[in-house]
């Protein structure tokens, strides 16, 4: 029956659709305070999942060290990129930090392969359970569990944006970085502590990615990068709620593209949708409040 | 010569018209991160004229370069009037859709009793004309160059004329260029168009030379490559590009001597080196010292 | 309580200060006047720390504060209201208000802070959840003063607080200078609005082309010669800095 293969690849879709969501995040904040792309993030997270897999092949280490591992190794590089690609670039050389952050991708990448050289590894499961039958829905339970953390992560990061004095800070800098000077925030000591916490939770994004794929290939960086800049943008540049919308519904639509045209068109309709939109309502779902405050990053190369 | 010097040399040719092309951009005041589609195009457009209609390599070529520019006029009007992120979104988004297309593009043909032509993601072999033509590797290299050549010059005339003035302006200040009467629309779409045709220029030379493309080898990884070697060699001059291409391709490959860390330290020394020069090598500052330091010594020698 | 000497800073090659002296007396209103393109701006965010000086020293209440970022000077008692304001456009008025308050850890002490600015400034309390970038012009400059405020410092420095305001705001505005000031604030203004700058000023320089080129007290000049000077910036070749 139609409906419930449309109710099935929307769950799925959904549940998947959430790692793209955190992924997202992670980009929109550091683009909101840097003003400029991280074109090392995919990476970043890439690392922190090797890292996590290395411990895991080499000492099998349970899977919350692994998930601390990779959360710890990603904000550790994030920090890595943030001292070399965008501390020492000031407001006229945007350009150069987003090539700097492309030549760290390319460091990253290398490195990663040197650590783990196989193209295929194994990395633990989130759970073993069989999936649950809802009538005739199946949902896979880690999947669950991976929607469920990222609602989790929602909640959390919208939490400390909204009502703690970090949280004030970071939107502070982001919505008008020279106000946050004359206040009193210390705006780079605020980039770096965004970077970092971006970049763990781009971690914990491609942890429940590998985990319910219990598997982790070397195509896991450039994943992360398409996957979050699509959603990014599909949500509107510089809003996080956008952001998480647009995963799920970035998730929601490869879901129905895959069942009904094949796993290949799958990917085109990602970045077909983000042509179309790019071309015609460049603002994204949130609209252009973000696009006009963004559009500083469209001046001189 | 030495045959890996041939191949060095010639990727280095062909790198650069694709370094070229984003250059042309970035001149234009945009940042492109989808120029590998039109050097895909240029490839599979001139390889699909040889190999399956029997054109001459020179025909096949321009049609290779012409279709490409028309790509990039479509694609450019439905997106030059973005600026900034979201003009390189939907530029890198414009190129993978063209990459996961010949994923699934198969026209294939028997020709001399051999089937033929482009098959999706296996990609697309036997582009014999050298070969079938008896052109050897040097001559093919040569070939390159001399096209190569010819576009660099072509770049160099335009930025003595109004035209190349206009594109800088353009993408120093598009306010101020709209404000002294330019039609920036019109000289970022005339941008484009020559970027397009540059790539498939280059991309049908590629084609040519490595007798076998695949749509993986036009992916993101190209476009971002491209782009950071203008960027990395300065914008100043054409030679800025290739510049950047001569310092990836060249040194490091054929050095060897990081072999299999070659990535750690090229990127490891492209984010410092920008950290110094954040414009690049031979940027608009350095040429202009080095045009004014010729100057004095033409007239030092009246 | 703020005494500036010899202050140069460039806005990349070009020197916007060229040797800049002045001072502002504790619980007075010091004024700087002057024309578009005077270096007004490039020293108020000098002052704050948001640019740093290539030469010169800054001090505040005695302390030397040249060259520190402006969290540093923030924490040491100064407070500006930048010109154009920039408020937090996303950001409620209520949120605005917090944010000026960020370096404080008393947080009892903040709400009733706030509350105090909601009394002060009617309109903000009825828009305190609007988003401040749909304020109008006149109720901006209002939160950017209260803002500043909220830091409690001891020396506000404002940055053309009448730009781009219709003439009864300006009045308001400059009421609230005058008011504060009686609470014992001091006072650094910089204006264009010469009129009514010179009705609350305590003491005035004039600025033109990066140099201070008059100092005195209101009176001293006729009011047309200082509004010549500073709107025109036709600078005669009078002593550099005479005390008044």
């Amino acid at each position: 029956m139609i409906a419930v293969d449309l109710a099935q690849n929307t769950l799925d879709g959904l549940m998947v659709g959430s790692s793209y969501a955190l992924l997202a995040v992670g980009f929109t904040l550091i683009f909101g305070v840097m003003r400029r792309l991280n074109l090392a993030y995919g990476p970043t997270i890439m690392a922190g999942v090797y890292l996590g897999t290395a411990s895991f092949i080499s000492f099998d280490a349970p899977i919350l060290v692994v998930l601390a591992i990779v959360i710890a190794g990603s904000a550790v590089v994030g920090l890595y990129v943030e001292r070399l690609c965008f501390r020492p670039f000031g407001e006229a050389a945007r350009t150069a930090s987003m090539v700097a952050s492309f030549a760290l991708w390319m460091q990253l990448e290398e490195a990663a392969t040197h650590l783990l050289p196989r193209h295929m590894n194994p990395f633990p499961a989130l759970t073993t359970s069989p999936p649950i039958e809802i009538g005739p829905l199946l949902l896979r339970v880690d999947h669950l569990i991976m929607l469920a953390a990222t609602l989790l992560m929602a909640v959390a990061v919208t939490y400390l944006l909204a009502r703690m004095r970090l949280g004030l800070a970071i939107r502070a800098v982001i919505d008008q970085p020279r106000a946050a000077a004359i206040v009193g925030i210390r705006v780079e000591r605020i980039m770096m502590l965004t970077f970092v916490l971006a970049s763990a939770i781009g971690g914990i994004a491609g942890f429940l990615i590998a985990a319910t794929d219990t598997q982790v290939t070397a195509m896991i960086g450039m994943w992360a990068t398409t996957k979050g800049l699509v959603a990014m943008m599909l949500g509107g540049l510089g809003s996080v709620k956008g952001a998480i919308a647009g995963g799920l519904l970035l998730g929601v639509l490869e879901a129905h593209a895959q069942w009904f045209l094949g796993p290949q068109v799958r990917d085109m309709v990602a970045w077909g949708l983000l042509f179309v939109l790019l071309a015609f309502w460049p603002g994204g779902l949130m609209g252009t409040k973000a696009l006009d405050r963004t559009m500083a990053v469209g001046r001189r190369v | 010569m030495d045959g890996y010097l041939i191949t060095v040399l010639s990727n280095i040719g062909m790198i650069s018209f694709v370094a070229l092309s984003a250059y042309i951009l970035l001149l234009s005041g945009q940042i492109s991160f989808g120029q590998q589609a039109y050097f895909g195009i240029g490839a599979y457009t001139a390889g699909i004229a040889t190999v399956m209609w029997q054109w001459p390599l020179a025909a096949a070529l321009l049609l290779g370069a012409a279709v490409a520019a028309i790509a990039a006029g479509v694609v450019g009007l439905a997106t030059l009037r973005l600026s900034g992120i979201y003009f390189a979104m939907a530029t890198l988004a414009f190129a993978e859709i063209m990459r996961i297309a010949a994923d699934l593009f198969v026209y294939r043909r028997e020709i001399d009793g051999i089937e033929t032509g482009p098959d999706g993601i296996e990609g697309f072999r036997d582009i014999r004309y050298f070969f079938a033509n008896e052109v050897s590797p040097l001559q093919t290299c040569l070939i390159v160059y001399a096209v190569l050549i010819a576009v660099l010059a072509a770049f160099f005339l335009a930025e003595r004329t109004r035209a190349g003035r206009f594109l800088r302006q353009v993408g120093e200040d598009p306010l101020l260029a709209e404000v002294q009467g330019i039609d920036v629309m019109r000289v970022r779409m005339a941008a484009a168009l020559a970027a397009g045709a540059v790539a498939g220029l280059g991309g049908g030379l590629y084609a040519h030379l490595m007798t076998y493309v695949e749509p993986k080898s036009f992916d993101i990884m190209l476009g971002v490559h491209t782009l950071a070697y203008g960027l990395i060699g300065g914008l100043g001059t054409a030679l800025g590009p290739i510049i950047g291409v001569l310092i990836d391709i060249g040194l490091l490959e054929s050095t060897r001597i990081f072999h299999g860390y070659r990535m750690i330290v090229f990127g490891g020394l492209v984010a410092l080196l920008l950290i110094v020069r954040p414009r690049g090598l031979l940027d608009e500052v350095a040429v202009n010292r080095i045009q004014q330091a010729l100057r004095r010594g033409r007239h030092a020698g009246d | 309580m703020l005494d500036v000497q010899d202050i140069a800073t460039a806005y990349g090659k070009i020197e916007a200060l060229k040797g800049v002296s002045l001072s502002a007396a504790e619980g007075r209103i010091t004024c700087l006047l002057g024309p578009n393109g005077a270096g007004k701006t490039t020293l108020m965010y000098s002052i704050a720390g948001v640019l740093k000086p290539r030469r010169g020293t800054i001090r505040l209440g005695g302390t030397d504060i040249t060259g520190q970022s402006p969290a540093a000077i923030v924490a040491r008692g100064l407070a500006l209201v930048p010109e154009n304001r920039l408020v937090f456009p996303q950001m409620s008025v209520a949120e605005n208000l917090e944010a000026g308050a960020y370096q404080r850890r008393d947080s009892a002490e903040v709400a009733t802070d706030i509350e105090r600015m909601y009394a002060r400034f009617p309109r903000l309390k009825e828009r305190h959840t609007q988003l401040a970038g749909t304020l109008s012009g006149g109720e901006q400059q209002m939160l950017a003063v209260a803002r500043a405020l909220m830091s409690r410092p001891r020396i506000l420095l404002m940055d053309e607080p009448s730009l781009g305001l219709a003439p009864l705001i300006v009045e308001e505005i400059f009421r609230i200078v005058g008011e504060l000031n009686k609470d014992g604030v001091t006072i650094f203004l910089v204006e264009q609005n010469v009129h009514m700058a010179l009705r609350v000023a305590h003491h005035f320089y004039l600025m033109e082309q990066g140099r201070v080129t008059f100092s005195g007290e209101p009176g001293k000049l006729a009011e047309d010669e200082v509004i010549q000077r500073a709107y025109l910036g036709t600078s005669r070749p009078t002593s550099e800095h005479k005390t008044g």
